[in-house]
């Protein structure tokens, strides 16, 4: 420990006095560790949007064989025939309108509600950032947006947003614990059953939202709500709401896997290139070593500069590499796909388990060349040119 | 007993068939204060034998005390605290570390020893100081010539104040003005400080400044002094004794 102390000075005059070599292996990791930080961000993202839990209580019913909102149109009154079965606690009609329905990082969707469904089911939920309830009530044209989309196009509580051809009041901005909620725009149903050029006038909605008194029927009650309507001419297909973001969001969970690889193929090249780096160092340095040792160093002092050294790498390009990611994740990016969104946030756990990663990197890749330099004898160092 | 004593000292590296042995069953007693030159062709095992009486390297057979210690026994850790107290050690090519300054070159000896800031501060002003290289401590060393390089890395094998100094061949890559700058300060070390000090060295001129001269030829000590040489080096230490008066 004391050793620490007393080395420090020394690993920071290395560092610092050889700038372009400490700064090249520190964008390396940097690099790193904001690729490990993307993809993780993806990857936890991409889970908490379609990993069905144990307590998830939500199903969503959509018309049959149908995948965008632009086509899937069911009759309003279905709600009432839904809330009639038993273990429903509520069906909210909602009407959709994207604008855009195919894979995005830029897509609005607003979701039209009815006024008492809406303050009773949804609005106990969410945390006003800006803006309140009742400016939304007031207002026939009112939307309340979700933080994410928000600070994604730069609105504000009294300002207006367009996008899908509809033209919005922001009459408030929430933060919700559904993380669908922080991309969308709650707007009145009427209103946007009004607007909604795209045939279906009054009566007409894109979905249910259905609650359910126990987590454990969800399956079986989504059954019953398509076989109530199986015979109709608007049959239904009913699924758990994660289950329904995960089969819209298919193609881009190929691809979002298929970038995890990417990711974590670009961070083992990285290590390689970082090992690389500190083992060459060690080997430019196996003259200067051999000088510590000989002006009285002890070998494990002379481990613990070379250990140190990677180590401060490691952490000064994890922290860089973090404040890169974090900066990216402020934009709020999301993924959308037929009017549902995937988002891709950083969490503090993220952030700190690259860091973690980035430390580990560091002092895994000057482990090696530490032992192997304490173990070389010095008479053979000075020969060696 | 001697400051340094080496009893059938023998260095022997194999490789395959082929043996090659740097240093032969060297018998040598080198006595506290001594100034000995260590003359000898190239491959004869001069290094071999300043590594060794260092402690940078192991002998393969025979005995070799310093200061009564025999450190072929010594850990490596341990061999590497003793030096650091014992032993200054220094190079034909000055191995000073590019990146430090000449101050904090001579201060790395330093870093790892129980003393204060302070106290450390002081101890390298005055090695630098003894160096004749004071005014240079905050040079790096690619701002130095070999002469001021030769100085820093003089001044790095003091500031622990070890009994016993090292030097091989520390001339070997000065020109004459300075290789004579740099033989006069090791001198004063000897005769001020009464440091030991072995010098390795291909240059006839050395022999000037030494007490004694030994010659190694493969490995073993062939004459201490050869008659040609004696005149010059009595000569020579004539010249010296005016000095010290
Ligand atoms: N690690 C080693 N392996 C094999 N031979 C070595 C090694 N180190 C030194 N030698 C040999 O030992 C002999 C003496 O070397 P050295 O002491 O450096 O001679 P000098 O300093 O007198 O020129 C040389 O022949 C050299 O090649
Ligand atoms: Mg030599």
């Amino acid at each position: 420990m004391r050793d620490l102390f007393r080395l420090f000075p020394l690993v920071r005059k290395q560092i610092v006095r050889q700038p372009l070599r400490s700064g090249l292996t520190l964008s390396g990791v940097a690099v790193a560790m904001f690729l490990f930080c993307a993809v993780e961000a993806m990857r936890a993202g991409v889970e908490q949007a379609t990993r069905v839990t144990a307590d998830d209580t939500v199903l969503v019913v959509y018309r049959e064989n149908r995948y965008c909102p632009f086509t899937s149109r069911l009759p309003q009154y279905y709600g009432d025939r839904i809330e009639a079965l038993p273990g429903v606690l509520s069906a909210v009609p909602m009407k959709i309108e994207v604008s855009n329905c195919r894979a995005s990082l830029d897509v609005v969707t607003f979701r039209g509600v009815p006024e008492a469904a809406f303050l009773e089911h949804f609005v106990p939920g969410f945390t006003f950032v800006e803006g309140s309830v009742d400016d939304w009530r007031n207002h026939g044209g009112a939307a309340l947006v979700g933080e994410a989309l928000a600070i994604r196009r730069g609105v504000h509580a009294g300002d207006q947003l367009d996008a899908a051809g509809i033209t919005v009041k922001v009459a408030g901005i929430i933060r919700s614990t559904e993380p669908q909620d922080e991309n969308v725009a709650y707007t009145h149903l009427s209103f946007l059953q009004e607007v909604s050029q795209r045939g279906g006038t009054g009566g007409e909605v894109t979905q249910f939202q259905v609650k359910v008194d126990d987590p454990q029927k969800l399956e079986a009650i989504a059954q019953s709500i398509d076989a109530e309507f199986a015979r109709d001419s608007d049959p239904t297909s009913t699924r758990p709401e994660k289950a329904f973001v995960a089969a819209a969001a298919g193609d881009v969970l190929e691809i979002v896997r298929f970038a995890s690889w990417l990711g974590w193929g670009a961070l083992a090249a990285v290590f390689a290139l970082v090992a690389n780096a500190i083992v060459l160092a060690v080997r430019d340095r196996v003259r200067e070593h051999a000088i510590l040792e000989t002006v009285g160093f002890v070998p494990r002092q002379i481990g613990t500069l070379i250990v140190m050294e990677g180590t401060i790498l490691g952490l000064l390009g994890g922290i860089v590499g973090a404040i890169g990611a974090l900066i990216l994740t402020q934009q709020r990016f999301s993924i959308g796909m037929e009017g549902l969104s995937i988002e891709i946030a950083s969490d503090p756990s993220v952030v700190l388990s690259g860091l973690l990663l980035s430390v580990a990197l560091g002092l895994g890749a000057g482990l090696v060349p530490a032992l192997r330099a304490s173990r070389r004898p010095i008479a053979t160092s000075f020969r060696a040119v | 007993m001697s400051l340094i004593e080496c009893r059938q000292l023998t260095k022997k590296y194999t490789r395959g068939d082929n043996e090659i042995i740097p240093l032969d069953e060297l018998d040598l007693s080198i006595e506290a204060g001594a100034f000995l030159a260590l003359m000898g062709p190239s491959g004869s095992g001069k290094t071999t034998l300043l590594n060794l009486i260092a402690g940078i390297d192991r002998p393969t057979a025979g005995e070799l005390r310093v200061e009564g210690t025999d450190i072929a026994r010594l850990s490596r850790s341990k061999l590497a605290r003793w030096r650091s107290t014992h032993i200054g050690y220094i190079f034909q090519l000055y191995h000073l570390v590019p990146v430090l300054t000449a101050y904090e070159n001579v201060e790395l000896p330093l870093l790892i020893q129980p003393i204060s800031r302070k106290e450390r501060h002081a101890r390298v002003a005055q090695a630098l100081e003894l160096a004749g290289i004071a005014d240079r401590h905050d040079h790096y060393p690619r701002q130095l010539s070999g002469g001021q390089e030769q100085r820093v890395a003089i001044a790095r094998s003091l500031v622990t104040d070890p009994p016993i100094l090292l030097a091989d061949e520390p001339t070997g890559d000065l020109d004459r003005a300075s290789s004579k700058a740099i033989l006069e300060l090791l001198l004063r070390l000897n005769t001020e400080l009464g440091k030991t000090l072995i010098i390795v060295t291909h240059d006839p001129t050395t022999t000037h400044y030494a007490k004694e001269t030994l010659h190694l030829e493969k490995g073993r000590l062939v004459s201490e002094a050869p008659p040609a040489l004696a005149a010059e080096v009595k000569s020579a230490g004539d010249g010296r004794g005016e000095r010290d008066a």
